[in-house]
């Protein structure tokens, strides 16, 4: 069976004209994917049922009795903590956030090593920004900064920038200069028409730096700002200052090197001074499928985008404070639950080294590094695959995800809705 | 008078205790206040030995003073406007927000948030600051607005964000970014810095030691003689990149 305008869950980009062929519950054939969604897809392979940890390995348990053994870890805890949830829906999300403010947990989400820093430069100054669709029929200059979009966002520039026809800019490949900053050459760079070098540590210098040229400041700018020289630089803001629409989009390079979100705000403050001149517009790179989509549903359920502490009650927001690493790093929480996120991977060591001393839950789909430090894993739906629900793409568009295959598992939102109600003594209430 | 509170020994001892109920004006009706332990709620007298010598009648003559370990306790001093607390270890997160009067004095380590959007009073740490130490909270436009903060050891990164007002002194040197954002008000380093003073506005700040990787925006526009520090100091004009008039005093620009 062909399924067509299948939404690929991935990464940010959350590609909405796949299609797929599928064979019973399986997926054969992935058309127009790139090979992330490819494998997606088709590397799909999921841990069969719950298993819990015992003295020499694992054995198999029953939904019922480790849902029932995870709401006793969590009703036990002084400081849970829930964190994850960007590669599931917003359904699931919203039920993670109820049970956050009914158990006084921290509910953190994969922002925390990731855009965070984005979040705070917003905060502090605003966004400028737009969905792609504009990006795709009007920017004649694209800036590339910190991430390397061929690889860890491989259908963005042939959907939104470089290699898409838009109504505005017809000869795509002609008529848009593609600029690109980051610290060594790599695929992205290599089809640039102008490549920044940057020292590692010196965006921020550099931002500042084309700051003061838009603003007609050059003669306080040394010959050489973190690597680059001051006439590139001159040149660089003379092509900004000439777009007739301009778009920045930043990745982890940016909002994770020194300086973190004091450089994504330098940049949200560079688009700031261009508009003086021109459009221009800036947005982050958003990594998981849904992860956009977990800052809009904390935000609008508790007023914060991430990193949201309910010990008190009420909704406690300090990233550093919050965050779970932090949390984590201080040994401070003696719970946690694990939902569609692998922070085993991620998470610096001595942060992932402490799920392994407290009684950890995760509820993903598949075994991944995470399990290994947990007590239980649930095995659940992957939104996109054999669950529908919202997903957020990375410039704030809501895409419904389709459910294309049927394999038998329960969703993460049900299973959550049965925490739920344990903790609570019966009854989910809110529908 | 004298109220002393003296830290119990817990089962879990990395779990945050919030008690922004140690200020000295709530001691003048009793030690009966409530703090929370991750999240339960607990009466002080559960996590604290608690010691009162002599009597008050009104809050400028209590001293608080808090003994053991009191490196995981939030907030302590949270909304304080007059009174004394002495903590004679390390304190944790967030001493001294808001706080408008009195004095604060922390024998050992102050952990981040020190003094957080402080309107006055004084703040006296006699080993490091963490991070953020003297600033604001997040997304908020203004830091610190008044009163002082005297470290007399490190402070680490963002130390002074968005200060607008009142007087910071750190006598070692601090991470990456003081005086970020400054609006006002006086900072002065007499170790190394890095990167100080990034999009400033307004205010001055006096850098004695090294400054490592100086931002670009910043126009030299003087030299001139601090007399009291006995020294000549670069004088700079930024930042650039913001329209600023934030004033930037080097001995040692460090090299670019």
């Amino acid at each position: 069976m062909i399924v067509s305008d299948v939404v690929c869950p991935f990464c940010g980009c959350l590609c909405d004209d796949l299609e797929l062929e599928v064979e019973g519950d399986r997926v054969v054939r992935v058309q127009n994917g790139c090979s992330l969604a490819e494998a997606t897809f088709m590397n799909d392979t999921r841990l069969p049922t719950p298993i819990r940890r015992t003295k020499t390995g694992w054995e198999d348990i029953s939904y019922d009795e480790a849902i029932k053994e995870t709401a006793d870890i969590l009703k036990e805890a002084d400081r849970p903590l829930l964190y994850g949830w960007s590669s599931t829906h917003g359904e699931a999300q919203s039920v993670g956030v109820h049970i956050a403010e009914l158990i006084g947990a921290v509910i953190d989400n994969t922002s925390t090593v990731c855009h965070g820093p984005s979040i705070l430069a917003i905060q502090e100054v605003g966004h400028p920004g737009c969905t792609l669709g504009q990006v795709k029929n009007r920017a004649d200059v694209i800036i590339y900064w910190g991430c390397n979009p061929i690889e860890a966002h491989p259908r963005h520039m042939s959907r939104y920038t470089t290699f898409a026809t838009g109504f505005f800019v017809p000869e795509a490949q002609r008529e848009r200069t593609v600029i690109v900053v980051d610290t060594r050459r790599n695929d992205t760079t290599n089809i640039a028409d102008e490549f920044l070098q940057v020292e590692p540590g010196g965006d921020y210098a550099v931002l500042s730096a084309l700051r003061a040229i838009v603003r007609g400041k050059e003669s306080v700018i040394p010959k050489k700002v973190a690597g680059i020289a001051k006439e590139q630089l001159i040149r660089v803001a003379g092509i900004c200052k000439n777009a007739k629409f301009g778009a920045i989009f930043f990745g982890l390079g940016l909002t994770m090197s020194r300086g973190k979100y004091k450089n994504v705000r330098n940049a949200i403050e560079l688009t700031d001074e261009l508009n003086r001149h021109t459009k221009f517009v800036i947005s982050p790179m958003r990594g998981h499928g849904n992860v956009y989509g977990s800052n809009e549903v904390f935000t609008w359920m508790t007023g914060y985008p991430f990193a949201v502490d309910f010990a008190r009650g009420i909704a406690f927001y300090n990233p550093g404070e919050t965050t779970a690493v932090d949390i984590l790093r201080r040994g401070e929480c003696d719970a946690a639950l694990i939902v569609a996120s692998d922070p085993g991977a991620n998470f610096p060591r001595l942060a992932a080294a402490h799920l392994a001393k407290i009684p950890t839950v995760i509820i993903d789909p598949h075994v991944n590094a995470t399990t290994a430090l947990s007590r239980i894993h649930i095995p659940c739906t992957a939104a996109g695959i054999d669950a529908a629900g919202t997903a957020y793409r990375m410039d704030g568009v809501p895409i419904r995800l389709k459910k294309v295959i049927e394999r038998g598992y329960p969703d993460d939102a049900e299973l959550l809705k049965k925490i739920y109600d344990r903790l609570n003594g019966g009854g989910w209430d809110h529908d | 008078m004298r109220v002393i509170l003296e830290s119990k020994v817990r089962s879990k001892p990395n779990l945050p205790i919030e008690a922004e109920a140690i200020i000295p004006r709530n001691f003048l009706k009793g030690t009966d206040l409530v703090v929370f332990e991750g999240n339960k709620e607990r009466t002080l007298s559960e996590l604290f030995w608690i010691f009162v010598e002599g009597t008050a009648v009104s809050p400028e003559n209590i001293e608080v003073v808090l003994k053991g370990d009191t490196s995981r306790i939030k907030r302590v001093g949270e909304y304080m406007d007059t009174g004394n607390i002495v903590i004679e270890g390390d304190i944790g997160m967030h001493c001294g927000n808001f706080m408008s009067g009195g004095t604060i004095e922390i024998l050992g380590n102050a952990d981040s948030w020190l003094g957080r959007e402080m309107r006055g009073g004084t703040i006296l740490c006699r080993g490091n600051a963490g991070h953020y130490c003297a600033t604001g909270y997040r997304g908020e436009k203004k830091g610190m607005q008044g009163g002082k903060v005297e470290v007399f050891g490190n402070a680490g990164d963002f130390c002074a964000e968005y200060l607008a007002g009142g007087e910071v002194h750190i006598h070692g040197s601090t991470g990456d970014f003081p005086g970020v954002e400054m609006r006002g008000g006086q900072l002065t380093i007499e170790g190394d810095a890095t990167r100080p003073c990034a999009n400033m506005k307004e205010g001055s700040c006096v850098i004695l030691g090294t400054v490592h990787d100086m931002i670009p925006t910043f126009e030299k526009i003087d030299k001139r003689v601090l007399p009291e520090w006995k020294i000549t100091a670069d004088v700079y004009k930024g930042d650039v990149a913001n329209r600023g008039k934030g004033t930037l005093m080097i001995k040692n620009p460090g090299a670019v």
